[in-house]
């Protein structure tokens, strides 16, 4: 998995990522405890499966997503610290939708408070779904802190589909 | 009036001086014991004071005389300057502001200056928007903005005499350091060790501003300003040209990091200055290998000895050559005169990122001592007094561990056994005293691309408390120590519930003092490390302690306001891997006892 950046291009293919979760979220919000009680495979951001301290493969994703581009700011494991605010406490409060947009927007709260858009930067671009899910795993408490193991797939568990394909399908 | 008048002669008569050198100024304003005219106390980073109204008998009496809002929220490091002039000249983390306060009318405000800076500086700077200070000399300051423009400003008005660019933002490069007056130069250098830029130290026309010379941390000698021949490492000329080229991967010392982001000292017998270089461009030692194998990546995380007037380095010592934890070597180089085999040597000491406190002989650049301050580093077993290079330990070596593996439990973190926070050193004692971090770290390296103005990072990172040791406080993150640099060993320490991430001040009145991240500022003696004081302000700790005397009073000035790399790494509390899942932490999280908030606070004797 190596994280490559691209460039300008991407930008109308997160647009139109936006665009689709929204009408998504809009028509089919689920609780995001539905999937880890159905022992479903996530296909709406936001989903998530964690079944004793063990998460799926793109909840893993999003948690190494995290660690290398929003730890620095965000504190370890979504906590939050003198820097930036918890995204554990922000993304009960915001849609997918919402979340996604500032991620590739950025956003500039006050004069001295400001985050940068990571537009152009596509291994986040790939990943805001799972590191969404990570997020709404920690804000349900059913993912700790710390790294998160892999659900072993001799469990039977189905490893999730890697985000950017589902993208790639919606495109 | 009085007091103004005796300044406007003193001015004049500073005035004529001025078609001298112009560093007289500032080497006349250090030898009086009343002021605090350079950051680090004196030109020797040495942040001691003779002054002794304040001492251990009265300590207890130690009042807040009064506070000062700067109304700025982020980490405030670096402190107070004081001429003799009754003002106090404070700064502020981006947007930085700088303010001349009335001494003696509790910090009224005789003026602000506040620059228009492009706020996408602020996400580009790696760990928190501070900044570590002014710098003075001849009626002018001089302040590194966070976007690289380095101002002058009349003392007098605060009205902008000139501004030169030192890099640019768009590209990662930043600017936290105070810059230091030598001669008629202002010396800066650059961060941005995160985003692949190329680390160079700098010097400025005090006067207009001009460019008179740029040393880069890497790339060609030419660049470099290292004459092969004559440039010694290890006391001996270097001998092999360009190894700021040869020891990286193809064209990777042009985003090679090694940005000299810490403080800069001076001796004005050897007219010599010294910093250190940060880290290596990428965390990821994978990519900066030279057919596979580890390569020196030179010259990032090296002390340089360089001549202030060309720039010409007179000599070079790598601490760590291929680095594989990110131990920045920026940290100060106290300039200290020790006995060491019986002989009297001109030493330069370190209490270093990597856990190691280095004691070099600062005209040659021979390595004397190299022990562990922090007893929890494990990354090294010690150091080969022969190459002067550190011998790896394996099991913590990211690069034989590999990319896309986590090597755990590795002492001391990135953040360092010691970060930016400067030292003390009291030629009473011949100790050296420092707030130290007792913190370690998980890192995994893994393959990452360079564009300009992104991170290019290459590595995750994730912190943990060091192991306790026998008689430690339990929980503690932090120390405060005695450090002995020509024994190499801990004399006292005190331990602290959080790393120590403040500058130490030592006095004559036998007593060392440092601030804490919750916010209390301490009295120590110096002998022993007992508690003799300590006062709460209102925010986290992370600027310099320091101390003048104005009209027979003498003051302590400290900014607070929590932020910097350990406000972000700290915040949320660190997990002890140690413990059962849900085992309540004796790890405290610093978000349970402080918030965001810069204030001067201004200290004395009620009675002096």
């Amino acid at each position: 998995m190596t994280p490559t950046r691209m460039s300008r291009r991407v930008f109308p293919a997160i647009a139109m990522i936006i665009g689709v979760a929204v009408s998504v979220m809009v028509m089919f919000a689920a609780p995001p405890g539905a999937a880890q009680e159905n022992g479903q495979g996530q296909g709406r951001p936001g989903d998530y499966i964690a079944i004793d301290g063990k998460v799926d493969q793109g909840t893993y994703d999003g948690y190494i997503a995290y660690t290398r581009a929003c730890l620095a700011c965000h504190g370890p494991d979504g906590l939050g610290s003198s820097f930036a605010p918890s995204l554990i406490k922000r993304v009960q409060q915001r849609t997918f939708s919402e979340f996604s947009n500032v991620v590739a927007a950025g956003l500039q709260i006050q004069p001295d408070m400001v985050m940068p858009s990571f537009a152009d930067d596509d291994y986040v671009l790939r990943n805001i779904e799972n590191i969404y899910s990570y997020m709404k795993g920690r804000a349900a408490g059913d993912i700790g802190r710390g790294r998160p193991r892999v659900i072993d797939e001799a469990q039977g568990q189905e490893p999730a589909q890697r985000r950017e394909e589902d993208a790639s399908a919606k495109n | 009036m009085l007091r103004e008048m005796k300044y406007a002669i003193a001015t004049i008569g500073l005035l004529a001086a001025t078609t001298l050198q112009a560093n007289d100024n500032q080497l006349e304003l250090q030898s009086n014991p009343e002021y605090w005219a350079t950051q680090l106390g004196n030109y020797q980073g040495n942040r001691y004071s003779q002054l002794d109204q304040i001492n251990r008998d009265n300590i207890g009496d130690l009042r807040a005389m009064w506070q000062f809002s700067t109304g700025v929220l982020r980490g405030h490091e670096g402190g107070p300057l004081y001429v003799g002039d009754g003002r106090l000249y404070i700064h502020t983390p981006f947007p930085n502001k700088v303010f001349a306060l009335d001494l003696e009318e509790q910090g009224r405000i005789l003026w602000t200056y506040e620059p228009d800076q492009d706020p996408r500086v602020i996400p580009v700077m790696c760990c928190d928007t501070v900044n570590r200070g002014l710098a003075y000399a001849d009626g002018r300051l001089f302040l590194g903005l966070a976007n690289n423009t380095l101002v002058a400003l009349d003392a007098e008005s605060g009205e902008l005499l000139w501004e030169a660019s030192n890099g640019d933002h768009t590209k990662g490069e930043t600017n936290t350091m105070s810059p230091l007056v030598v001669h008629d130069k202002v010396i800066m250098g650059i961060s941005g060790g995160e985003f692949g830029i190329r680390g160079h130290m700098t010097a400025y026309n005090a006067e207009t501003g001009e460019m008179a010379w740029r040393g880069y941390s890497n790339g060609p000698d030419k660049d470099v300003l290292i004459d092969p021949q004559k440039t010694l490492m290890m006391g001996k000329p270097i001998g092999e040209a360009d190894l700021g080229v040869s020891t990286w991967p193809e064209g990777e010392w042009k985003r090679g990091g090694g940005a000299p982001w810490g403080w800069v000292t001076y001796d004005p017998e050897l007219d010599l200055i010294y910093y250190g270089s940060g880290n290596p461009g990428s965390w990821n030692p994978q990519q900066r290998t030279v057919d596979g194998e580890p390569a020196d990546n030179k010259w990032a995380i090296t002390v340089f000895a360089r001549d202030p007037n060309n720039g010409q380095v007179k000599w070079v010592y790598q601490k760590v050559p291929f680095d594989e934890w990110d131990y920045d070597g920026v940290n100060e180089n106290q300039l200290i005169d020790v006995e060491i085999n019986g002989e009297q040597r001109k030493g330069l000491a370190i209490i270093d990122r990597t856990g190691f406190g280095f004691l070099l002989d600062r005209e040659t650049g021979e390595l004397l001592v190299a022990e562990k301050f922090a007893p929890e580093t494990n990354w090294a077993s010690h150091y080969d007094m022969e190459t002067g290079r550190p011998v790896v330990n394996e099991e913590f070596s990211t690069f034989r561990q590999g990319v896309n593996v986590n090597t755990t439990d590795i002492c001391p973190t990135a953040m360092g056994a010691k970060n930016m926070q400067p030292s003390a050193y009291s030629p009473e004692t011949g100790l050296i005293y420092a707030g130290i971090n007792r913190i370690c770290m998980n890192y995994e390296p893994y393959e990452t691309e360079y564009v300009a103005g992104q991170p290019y990072v290459g590595a995750t990172l994730t912190m943990m408390p060091a192991p306790v040791q026998e008689g430690d406080q339990e929980g503690r993150m932090g120390s405060f120590i005695a450090w002995d640099p020509v024994e190499g060993e801990v004399v006292w320490k005190t331990d602290e519930r959080f790393a120590v991430w403040s500058g130490a001040l030592a006095t004559a009145g036998g007593l060392a003092f440092y601030g804490t991240l919750e916010g209390h500022v301490k009295a120590v003696n110096i002998d022993t490390g007992e508690e003799l004081w300590s006062f709460k302000t209102p925010s986290g700790i992370i600027g310099n302690i320091n101390t003048f005397q104005h009209q027979g009073k003498q003051y302590l000035g400290v900014l607070s306001g929590v932020g910097g790399w350990a406000g972000i790494g700290l915040a949320a509390g660190l997990e002890d891997p140690e413990e059962g899942l849900g085992a309540v932490s004796a790890f405290a999280a610093l978000k349970d006892y402080t918030e965001l908030g810069g204030v001067l606070t201004v200290f004395a004797l009620p009675d002096a």
